[in-house]
């Protein structure tokens, strides 16, 4: 009886610790909500990972929320590629959740709280079929995102938080406008409904149509920090604490996710006058952004800028590939995607761990003090560095070999093999150079005797040891990616799934 | 009236972009109150325009489209909820830094600290 | 299996040393040599296998979607490195375990050394390019760290990254040019690029493919110009040196283009890139070899020398060359690896490796004195040792070869110019180290080494003479496979020692006497190239990523300038781009749908509407004055609202105006009150045009919709509407109802945004301006009586209304969230009449929890209908007739909508409430977070 309801779990479970923790909890409230956030992580992995063994057994689940089918109710329509997103999402929580529970969520009041309706909001917008349930949970997770982003307060981050909040706002407002635009020329609002309703426009209609999407692909790629819309995120993602810049690592996710999604479902292959939409502007623009990204590796002084970009350089390169648009790319996407969101939460851990043990120097690229537990971070560091270069064995060069090898000889590789492994080259100069002055170059006298909580070590190993399972278990994973990729380009599976289908 | 009410949705719209376009947090945030109306009064059009009619039914008004309705309502409250994040965060922006700037200028020293 | 077992037992035997942190330095040298005498004698049963022509393969499925197999092979190629690999290895550990000081840290010695012994094996045994490739970037990797050893030298450092960039980015070609021979053949197994060497050739990629996979080769075995690498990695600990930068890893260079030769050599283009490129090489390293005075510095480009000289033979590809080529591998790694450990010993022993400083060793260290003459002068090409006998075979292939059919007597020439050179530096070393007088006092006083530290060098020099002596008996066996595998057909190898007197005998006497006669006339030489600037490749390369890091953050500082107006700009001008061309598509703008007329109401809204805009946009700088034109805009949509026949919309539009606009004018209390100009004309003309466009296309786009006729779902709720939901005011069943989650996640936004701001307002410090513009002081009666009483009265008729409201909303315009804004709205009246401690004292809630509550219940309504076999959310209604009231509907939507009420008092109280007492003592503070 309870099992049917599975599906929804991932969205009650924050749902309710979040508000529980919002509760007064008497004198030391915090233990509790420690507590709270802890064991609603470890329930949200568990129903994350049911979900996905039933989802690939049985396949794709669709909850018809208030039993209302679609097109009219709103469904919840749970694919491989959902249950993915929030499995990732569920297995970076808890890391950062225990890290953060070492002292960092003293800083400012609601971490907790934040943290879950973060999750929340996330795990709603991977898991919804309905177009204007996503913004919906989109302003969820902005909302908690801009409140956790001024988690631990200062000046700096208020200008960042400023910057990022404005954009979105304006943000949603397009999002609203393109729903209003896809919902008076489709008249639905269900994506599955609404793909099946754009393919057959044709003429003016299908214009509108495709005026709507572009406006969509303007709103994600401002969620997913495409090139002319990428700002607001470097400064945001240096200046905040480093268990909310981790937990970021999966928000620019989302934005891709939303891209994958619509721009497979509603303007893909399969979509009449409004197929294809947009995948050139993602092409170049992608391409930019990841020079753009390589750029600014290079020239940033500061090790959480270096990261920052990094995501940059990871949004570029996932873009890039999405608008190859053959199941191949797809899945290489999937792969590079997983891998990067685990490696980049890691490495902001990390670096946060080095900026507190370094003392003043903190997270700058200068020869500072040594670290009170040097080679072992030295040598997380450097598994770290070598994942995120994609050198050998570490999964980052699994990922970037799916991707060279998605791209078409002859004319697509020919810019993205040399864009991909440029910004490679520079991204192993970059890193080797912050290493060496970091963990070599170290000043005389004695280390540093602010030492990290074994437990916060953990939880960064935790998250570095998925690089090692992920190129351990890389076939399975492929073959994963590989259906999911399937998945996407079968659109007219999921309509009939969602509409017609059989309905849990 | 359909004319005139595109019109007038444009011009609001233009108005509040341009003030969103300010330097100062306090116009802005006043530019994106008037663009959550204006993007109201969008969506709520794509429902159709129907005078003297209600989503309502039982009474002999002529019936509208009631989805784009509750989608506007979710759409003002979401709205009422960011603008006020935003307009506490202003006010606590000009707090600590002393103005109301938007435009960070020293951000490259600024770099390393939190 | 074993083939497996020859690779990861070094790689999982890295791990070993970093376990034995605390033992002794015996103990951690001996575990670290197990695994390498293992896999060692593993590869000595094997060799039995391929010595007798069989080629012994594995293959364990790994990645196969990429081509990507644990796939690996014994040939007669692979047998030659891997035996150099572990055997020179095992020599290497013995000598470290001597020469590293009890100060270092050898365990992580050991473990990078057996680190980089698998990765190069990898290469030597792998049947899978994608393999291949994956160790050579390991091999860069764990000479990085190899190099980095002694990381307090800055020249460690940066001889590193260098090494690292150089190789790294090399490793980078290989791959792109891996994936093209992948492309082209359609796998990466060796066995099938063998196959399809036609294919390859022919296909029009070729030529790219090829200079790739030579960029690679070139980078790693130090060939020119990439050259400038090696001798930096000198700061390596010698028996790295030793090991990694003469014996193998810059030997993988050249192990790569014998591998590929039966698919890519033999073309015009291998011939010509691949051989110039070695004599340039050959020639460079000579001639610096001289320059040099340190001795390690000496080597290394004595390796670079010799390393060219096999990439030579490799690209004039003829079987001899080949033979040559093999043979030469063996014999530089046998007395160069020597030399370095000398080097070693005598750095070890006398605390300097200066020529200059160095000289008359001869007596305190006979024994070594020997060995070094020895091996020097295998290096040197003296008859009878095994250098003589391969180098001489590479004199006949010079003779032989016709590259550039008239000047082709150019290239025997140069050889013997280069051989010349290396004869003056062989002596050189000898004669400056342990013959010429002592020039300055040492800084240690130096005698003969440990015997153990002296054995490796000792073996390398009986080879040295063995094989010069009988070249067939030992190696024979072993070259003829290795050939066989270059060639990709058996050839017979023949190493005479005698050929008569012929053209080459007569070149190796002239590179002997030539090169005394240099050595003699070395200072000559030393003037003629102090006339050249010494330019450090080191400084170079440091200042080259200086300045391109600078340029880069140069680039980021004009593109990211920190001002949220370009940002925004941008983010519409996207917008604009991406529009434009859909909306240009359109034909013809106006749909079929019959429009209405235009009555005067709407006409002069829209007029109000239109003004008001306008003038909030002109007068923002009087910011009061703004903010009444926004409520006026605020109310004109309310009232269109209600025109447009959307009454629920109006209400709530006109209680959340309300609400925001106390919002702000608190707020505006605690901004700045002048406000100087800020823009320029240029940018608020910028701004009015991009404002424009936005506001045309959204325009356009509400017109182009509106005037077409919609076939929507709504049908479904107007029809469901009272039987489903059991409501007749189908806009509140949708919200309640149909899409009852939507409203879920939106009260939780509401949630969401109080408790973000009460963390915002935390420990706050505004500036609160004591006077207003004109400097008059505020009003000092803070709660003027007429509002404190109407407010009073005004309470209790608010919550009656806002009952009403509530309880009509499922049928008629209303419903929780209007409700909940009045009564909110009602209670901030209290508060601005009252002030703070009024209300506190009379009604002190905390209104976070209330609004958590209200979600919960809201949550709670929702999996209620589990417990009916329903999915979440799913309503239930019945009708009862009650004595007075009359019939009446119990819904589960009415508790659901009991919840959004909740939520909406508890969020706007603690958003307004909380705000309004920034002024007050009552400052919200971080309490128990």
């Amino acid at each position: 009886m309870w099992q049917q309801h599975l599906v929804i779990a991932p969205i009650l479970i924050p749902l309710f610790a979040a508000l529980l923790q919002l509760l007064p909890w008497g004198e030391n409230p915090q233990r509790y909500r420690r507590l709270i956030g802890i064991v609603a992580c470890i329930l949200t992995i568990s129903a994350a990972v049911t979900l996905l063994l039933q989802v690939h057994q049985y396949g794709m689940q669709v909850y018809a929320v208030g039993s209302w089918q679609a097109p009219f109710g709103i469904v919840l329509a749970v694919d491989r590629l959902a249950t993915v997103m929030v499995l990732l999402s569920a297995l970076l929580s808890l890391p950062i959740l225990a890290y953060a529970c070492y002292g960092e969520d003293n800083l400012g009041s609601h971490f907790h709280a934040l943290f879950q309706f973060q999750l929340l909001g996330i795990n709603g917008a991977f898991m919804t079929g309905d177009l204007f349930n996503l913004f919906v949970f989109f302003e969820v997770l902005l909302i908690a995102s801009y409140a956790l982003l001024m988690h631990g307060g200062g000046k700096l981050k208020l200008r960042a938080c400023l910057h990022y909040v404005l954009l979105n706002l304006a943000g949603s407002a397009l999002f609203l406008i393109a729903l209003g635009v896809l919902y008076g020329t489709t008249g639905t609002l269900n994506m599955a409904d609404m793909a099946g309703k754009i393919a057959a426009l044709t003429g003016d209609e299908a214009a509108l149509a495709r005026a709507g999407g572009m406006l969509l692909l303007v709103v994600f790629g401002l969620k997913a920090a495409l090139l002319p819309l990428y700002f607001w995120l470097p400064q945001a993602y240096t200046m905040t604490t480093g268990t909310v810049a981790a937990l970021f690592a999966i928000m620019t996710k989302v934005g891709v996710y939303s891209i994958l999604r619509v721009f497979t479902l509603i303007f893909g292959e399969t979509a009449g006058a409004a197929s294809l939409l947009g995948y050139q502007w993602l092409w170049w623009l992608g391409l930019a952004t990841l020079l753009i990204g390589a750029i600014g590796v290079l020239g940033s002084r500061d090790m959480r800028m270096v990261i920052s970009y990094l995501v940059v350089i990871s949004v570029g390169t996932m873009l890039t590939t999405l608008s190859i648009a053959n199941e191949r790319a797809v899945s290489a996407v999937m792969y590079y995607l997983i891998h990067s969101t685990f490696v980049t939460a890691a490495l902001f851990l990390l670096i946060d761990v080095m900026a507190m043990q370094r003392g003043k120097t903190a997270s700058r690229i200068v020869s500072g003090r040594k670290l009170a537990q040097h080679s072992l971070v030295a040598v997380m560091f450097f598994a770290a560095a070598i994942t995120i270069i994609g050198m050998p064995p570490l999964s980052g060069f699994v990922g970037k070999l799916h991707i060279l090898e998605a791209a078409r000889v002859g004319d697509q590789a020919n810019w993205l093999w040399p864009v991909v492994l440029g910004s490679t080259l520079v991204i192993m100069v970059a890193l080797a150079r912050a290493g060496s002055k970091m963990f070599w170059h170290t000043l005389e006298g004695k280390a540093g005797d602010t030492r990290s909580a074994n437990g916060q070590l953990v939880a960064v190993m935790v998250l570095l040891s998925a690089a090692v399972l992920l190129t351990v278990f890389a076939q399975p994973v492929t073959a994963f990616t590989d259906a999911i990729a399937n998945d996407l380009y079968q659109p007219q599976r999921y309509i009939y799934q969602v509409l017609g289908g059989s309905t849990l | 009236m359909e004319t005139l009410f595109a019109i007038t949705v444009g011009m609001l719209t233009a108005c509040s972009v341009f003030l969103i376009l300010r330097g100062r947090s306090f116009p802005i945030v006043v530019g994106i109150t008037m663009l959550s109306y204006a993007v109201n009064l969008f969506l709520f059009s794509t429902g159709r325009l129907v005078l003297e009619g209600a989503p309502i039914i039982g009474n002999e008004k002529p019936i509208t489209d009631p989805l784009p309705q509750a989608l506007v309502l979710t759409a003002i409250v979401i709205g009422f909820a960011m603008t006020a994040y935003a307009v506490i965060l202003a006010v606590r922006a000009r707090g600590e830094i002393g103005s109301d700037e938007v435009n960070d200028l020293d951000h490259s020293d600024a770099e390393g600290q939190r | 299996m074993n083939l497996l077992l020859i690779v990861f037992l070094p790689l999982l035997g890295a791990l070993i040393p970093l376990c034995l942190y605390g033992k002794s330095r015996r103990i951690v040298s001996l575990a670290t040599a197990v695994p390498a005498l293992v896999a060692f004698t593993l590869l000595l049963v094997m060799a039995t296998q391929t010595l007798a022509g069989a080629v012994p393969q594995v293959l364990v499925p790994w990645l196969p979607e990429l081509g990507l197999n644990l796939a690996f092979r014994l040939d007669g190629l692979s047998l030659l490195f891997s035996g150099l690999i572990l055997g020179i290895g095992l020599l290497i550990i013995l000598y470290a375990h001597y020469y590293l000081s009890s100060k270092d840290d050898a365990n992580r010695f050991f473990a990078c050394l057996l680190l980089f012994m698998a990765s190069m094996l990898g290469i030597a045994l792998a049947d899978n390019l994608i393999l291949l490739w994956v160790f050579w970037e390991l091999t860069s990797v764990s000479s990085f760290l190899l190099i980095g050893y002694w990381f307090h030298q800055s020249d460690a450092r940066r001889g590193a990254r260098m090494a690292l960039a150089t190789t790294g980015a090399g490793g980078l070609a290989l791959l792109a040019g891996i994936l093209l021979i992948g492309h082209i053949v359609g796998s990466y197994e060796l066995d099938a690029v063998f196959a399809a060497a036609e294919q390859i050739k022919n296909h029009n990629l070729y030529l790219a493919a090829l200079i790739l996979v030579l960029l690679g080769a070139f980078t790693k075995s130090a060939q020119f110009p990439f050259q400038f690498w090696l001798p930096h990695a000198m700061a390596a600990p010698t028996p790295v040196s030793a090991y990694l930068h003469s014996a193998t890893m810059v030997k993988a260079g050249i192990f790569l283009m014998a591998r590929l030769h039966p698919a890519l050599g033999g073309t015009e283009p291998w011939f010509y890139i691949v051989t110039l490129t070695g004599l340039a090489t050959m020639l460079f390293g000579a001639y610096f070899a001289i320059i040099k005075t340190d001795l390690k510095g000496l080597l290394a480009f004595s390796t670079i020398s010799h390393l060219g000289l096999i990439t030579m033979l490799l690209g004039l590809g003829t079987s001899g060359a080949v033979i040559a080529a093999m043979f030469h591998i063996l014999n530089h790694a046998t007395f160069k690896a020597g030399l370095f450990m000398i080097a070693g010993i005598i750095d070890h022993e006398t605390g300097t490796r200066d020529i200059r400083r160095l000289g008359g060793l001869r007596k305190l260290m006979p024994f070594t004195y020997v060995l070094s003459l020895i091996t020097a002068a295998s290096m040197a090409g003296v008859p009878l040792f095994n250098g003589f006998l391969s180098k001489e075979m590479w004199f006949t292939e010079t003779v032989d070869q016709h590259l550039f059919g008239g000047l082709s007597w150019l290239v025997p020439v140069l050889a013997t110019l280069g051989a010349m050179l290396s004869v003056a530096y062989s002596v050189r070393f000898v004669h400056g180290v342990f013959i010429d007088r002592p020039t300055r006092e040492l800084p240690k006083v130096p005698h003969e080494p440990p015997f153990l530290m002296r054995a490796p060098v000792l073996i390398f020099s009986i080879l040295c003479i063995a094989v010069g002596l009988m070249p067939m008996l030992l190696v024979g066996d072993l070259l003829t496979p290795a050939v066989a595998s270059v060639l990709g057909s058996e050839v017979p190898v023949k190493i005479a020692l005698w050929h008569g007197f012929n053209l080459p005998l007569l070149m190796s006497l002239l590179a002997l006497v030539g090169g005394a006669v240099i050595y003699l006339g070395r200072q000559e030489i030393f003037n003629f190239n102090r006339q050249f600037d010494q330019h450090d490749a080191k400084e170079v390369f440091e200042t080259t990523v200086q300045k391109i890091s600078e340029a880069c953050s140069y680039v980021m500082a004009k593109l990211e300038t920190g001002s949220l107006q370009r940002y925004m700009a941008l983010l519409f001008a996207v917008v604009l781009i991406f529009l434009i061309p859909e909306l240009t598509a359109i034909q013809s703008l106006t749909g079929s749908r019959p429009q209405l007329p235009i009555d005067t109401v709407s006409m002069v809204g829209a007029i109000i509407l239109i003004l008001a805009s306008l003038g909030t946009a002109v007068l923002h700088r009087q910011r009061l004055t703004a903010l009444m034109m926004l409520s006026v805009v605020g109310l004109v949509v309310s009232l269109s609202f209600a025109h447009f026949s959307a009454p629920d919309l109006a209400m709530t539009q006109l209680v959340v105006e309300v609400v925001s606009i106390i919002l702000m004018i608190l707020a505006l209390f605690f901004m700045p009150q002048r406000i100087p100009r800020a823009s320029s004309g240029r940018r608020v003309a910028r701004d009015i045009l991009l404002a424009g466009f936005i506001g045309g296309v959204v325009g356009t786009l509400n017109y182009a919709l509106i005037t077409r006729p919609l076939e929507s779902i709504s049908h479904f709720f107007l029809s469901n509407s009272v039987s489903g939901g059991g409501g007749t005011n189908v806009v509140n069943v949708i919200l309640v109802d149909f899409r009852g989650f939507d409203t879920l996640g939106e009260i939780t936004v509401l949630a969401i945004a109080a408790a973000g701001i009460h963390k915002l307002l935390n420990n706050l410090r505004p500036s609160m301006p004591s006077s207003d513009v004109d400097g008059r002081p505020w009003h000092s009666i803070k709660h003027p009586m007429m509002l404190t009483t109407v407010a009073q009265m005004m309470l209790p008729l608010a919550l009656m209304v806002s009952a009403y409201i509530f309880l009509r909303g499922h049928n008629l315009p209303g419903g929780g969230f209007i409700a909940g804004l009045v009564t909110a709205a009602a209670m901030i009246l209290q508060y601005v009449s009252n002030g703070v401690d009024w209300v506190k004292a009379r009604f002190d809630h905390n209104y976070q929890s209330i609004a958590a509550l209200g979600v919960m219940i809201a949550m709670f309504t929702g999996i209620g209908s589990w417990f009916f076999g329903k999915n979440f959310l799913t309503s239930w209604f019945t009708h009862v007739d009650w004595p007075i009231v009359g019939e009446f509907e119990i819904a589960t939507a009415i508790l659901f909508d009991l919840g959004v009420y909740l939520t909406v008092i508890g969020a706007t109280l603690m958003i307004l409430a909380n705000f309004g007492q920034m002024t007050t003592r009552h400052r919200p503070t971080q309490k128990g977070h």
